[in-house]
């Protein structure tokens, strides 16, 4: 179980706005020195630990997700090439057949060009590309949830276009 | 020769203050400053590190001709260090540690053997020497009747990628100097300032099945949802009273940005484009400046709120992906290399929407994250050049831009 861990900044906060003032005095630096607050601590039940028994057929979530294959796109482009158009045909049977009870992420992602909103707008359309593949192919547009983790999430850190090539791409995850 | 004179005289009242026009101040004719310290306590390399720092501040300040030599004396001494005979002003100041190992500085500013300011400064630890640094910059200015750098005195808020999925929330001064971490463990992108006195903050966490909105108090340090919104859900902009936010969301696969009112908690729809409208910036509470790739490669674009009127703000640049704007202004990033397979540049372009001028502000390498100051006399962005990561400050007024390098990790996102 991943948590947040907030950790309070009454302090730099006291500092930013005590060290303004024209005569700093001792009640000045007693702010700086103010008590931390106890620290929040909130939990996020991530993807990861989703990975439970399931199945129809008896595979587990872990082992369904690997019969998924990732699809891949074209620099600034989010249309599905015709040689992943298998790929992605592929996926929709797994998605239609073994794991039709459970929940497709598509995780749409990008190369390092761009780290602003643009780019994650372009790993979503990415994503929204293969989820209307998918429902093409009779998947329940209803049980497929979209996001986009634009630059972050790379699987490969080289400088080189065929690196490069493998982050601009869609992943799946399942949901329970 | 009368109407000469009256056309040159419009002329140049109406280009007076127009930041797109390059103002350049020539160095030699800013008054000289050189800096003097008399520090008792606290170890050398200590002493160098504040003093590199004052240096830097003061001259982002561009008031001064500011010389960098770290020359040392008495700090009651009535006359300056011979080498500084020359120099119009001198700031000599003290560091030391009182008795409750309290961080303490005390300066004063001589113009030409003169005292002319003086104040004292204290804090609690010394590690926070460059907020002192900073507001002493701050005062020099205040005190010299320049245009206000209260900017200086401002937090940046943002997101570092310490590894794939991996992010971290930071507060820093505007220097990334000091580094507190906010938000640590999980996904969590775009942190954005909620309000002026930057006590709250919204941010992206991208966690859970749907990217959600954040909201943090700092001082009680309570964290709320707000929105959530599959595929994307990015705060890009807050208004002036902190009352209304641009947002960007996509909540059938289709990035549109919406405004989203933080008292009633409603959000409208401000865009209906079937490909990509992100970035919103409010221009005025009437009008927005926005990212769009409708003419089929992302571009700035504005719409008045309420109609359905769009228009192209740019007509330069093969790929202009991010955009920050401040009144009439509007600064962009712009790829200028069009090689999709190699290195590209990327520079930052500022406009003004009153006249047609385009003014170049950056020249190497990648150059992103342009974020205007509040009062827009400053703008501060990210370079990365040779395999080296520097913050940027862009002093419009002064045609200058200072860069103070990145100790380590990547910049996600920013917000000043």
């Amino acid at each position: 179980m991943k948590s947040i861990v907030l950790s309070s900044v009454v302090t730099a906060l006291l500092v930013f706005s005590g060290c303004s003032s024209k005569n700093p005095d001792a009640d000045g630096a007693s702010n700086a020195n103010a008590q931390e607050v106890e620290a929040v601590k909130t939990e996020t039940v991530s993807s990861d630990n989703g990975i439970i028994s399931s199945g129809s057929e008896g595979l587990s979530m872990a082992e369904l997700e690997k019969k998924l294959t990732s699809v891949y796109f074209a620099f600034d482009k989010f249309d599905i090439t015709s040689n992943m158009q298998n790929t992605v045909s592929t996926d929709a049977e797994v998605a239609k057949a073994s794991a039709s009870n459970l929940t497709v992420k598509l995780e749409g992602n990008c190369d390092e060009w761009g780290s602003d909103e643009y780019n994650f707008a372009l790993g979503l359309k990415r994503a929204d590309a293969v989820k209307k593949a998918l429902v093409a192919e009779g998947v329940d547009a209803s049980k497929i949830t979209m996001v986009s983790f634009g630059e972050s999430n790379p699987t490969c850190s080289d400088k080189t276009q065929a690196c490069w090539a493998k982050n601009r791409r869609v992943d799946f995850k399942l949901l329970p | 020769m009368k109407i000469l004179f009256t056309w040159l005289f419009i002329i140049s009242l109406s280009f007076g203050g127009d930041a797109t026009i390059e103002v350049i101040k020539k160095v030699e004719s800013l008054p000289s400053l050189a800096v003097e310290e008399s520090t008792s306590s606290y170890d050398d390399t200590f002493k160098l590190r504040f003093f590199k720092s004052l240096i830097a501040d003061l001259n982002v300040i561009s008031v001064f001709n500011v010389d960098r030599h770290y020359r040392k004396t008495d700090y009651d001494s009535s006359d300056v260090v011979v080498e500084n005979k020359d120099m119009k002003y001198v700031l000599r100041y003290r560091i030391f540690e009182d008795d409750n190992r309290y961080f303490n500085v005390k300066m004063k500013l001589l113009k030409e053997s003169t005292e002319v300011m003086n104040k004292s400064y204290k804090i609690k630890k010394k590690d926070f020497y460059m907020f002192i640094s900073h507001t002493m910059a701050y005062d020099i200015n205040e005190f010299m009747g320049e245009p206000s750098v209260a900017w200086m005195k401002r937090k940046v808020i943002f997101s570092r990628v310490v590894a794939p999925k991996k992010s971290e929330l930071v507060i820093s001064d505007y220097t990334l100097t000091y580094q507190h971490v906010v938000v640590k463990g999980g996904f969590n992108v775009f942190p954005k300032w909620a309000n002026k006195e930057q006590s709250q903050f919204y941010y992206t966490s991208l966690d859970g099945a749907k990217p959600s909105l954040k909201q943090v108090d700092i001082k009680t340090g309570t964290v709320k949802s707000l929105l959530v919104s599959d595929g994307m859900m990015i705060c890009s902009d807050v208004s002036d009273d902190s009352k209304k936010l641009l947002l960007t969301m996509a909540p059938n696969g289709q990035p549109d940005i919406y405004l989203y009112d933080v008292a009633t908690k409603r959000s409208s729809k401000v865009t209906n484009y079937r490909g990509i409208d992100v970035n919103g910036q409010f221009i005025n509470n009437s009008k927005i400046a926005f990212i769009s790739n409708r003419l089929g490669y992302p571009n700035v674009f504005s719409k008045r709120l309420g109609t359905s009127e769009v228009e192209q703000m740019i007509y330069y640049g093969k790929s202009n992906a991010a955009c920050s704007a401040h009144n009439e202004y509007i600064v962009y990033k712009a790829r200028e290399s069009s090689n999709a397979f190699s290195k590209n540049t990327f520079n930052l372009h500022l406009i003004s929407t009153k006249t047609d001028f385009i003014r170049r502000l950056t020249a190497t390498g990648i150059n992103e994250f342009p974020r205007f100051s509040k009062d827009g006399d400053a703008i501060l962005f990210i370079k990365n050049y040779k395999a080296q990561s520097s913050i940027g400050i862009i002093r419009l007024n002064h045609n200058k831009n200072y860069l103070f390098p990145l100790k380590y990790g990547r910049v996600q996102s920013m917000d000043w």
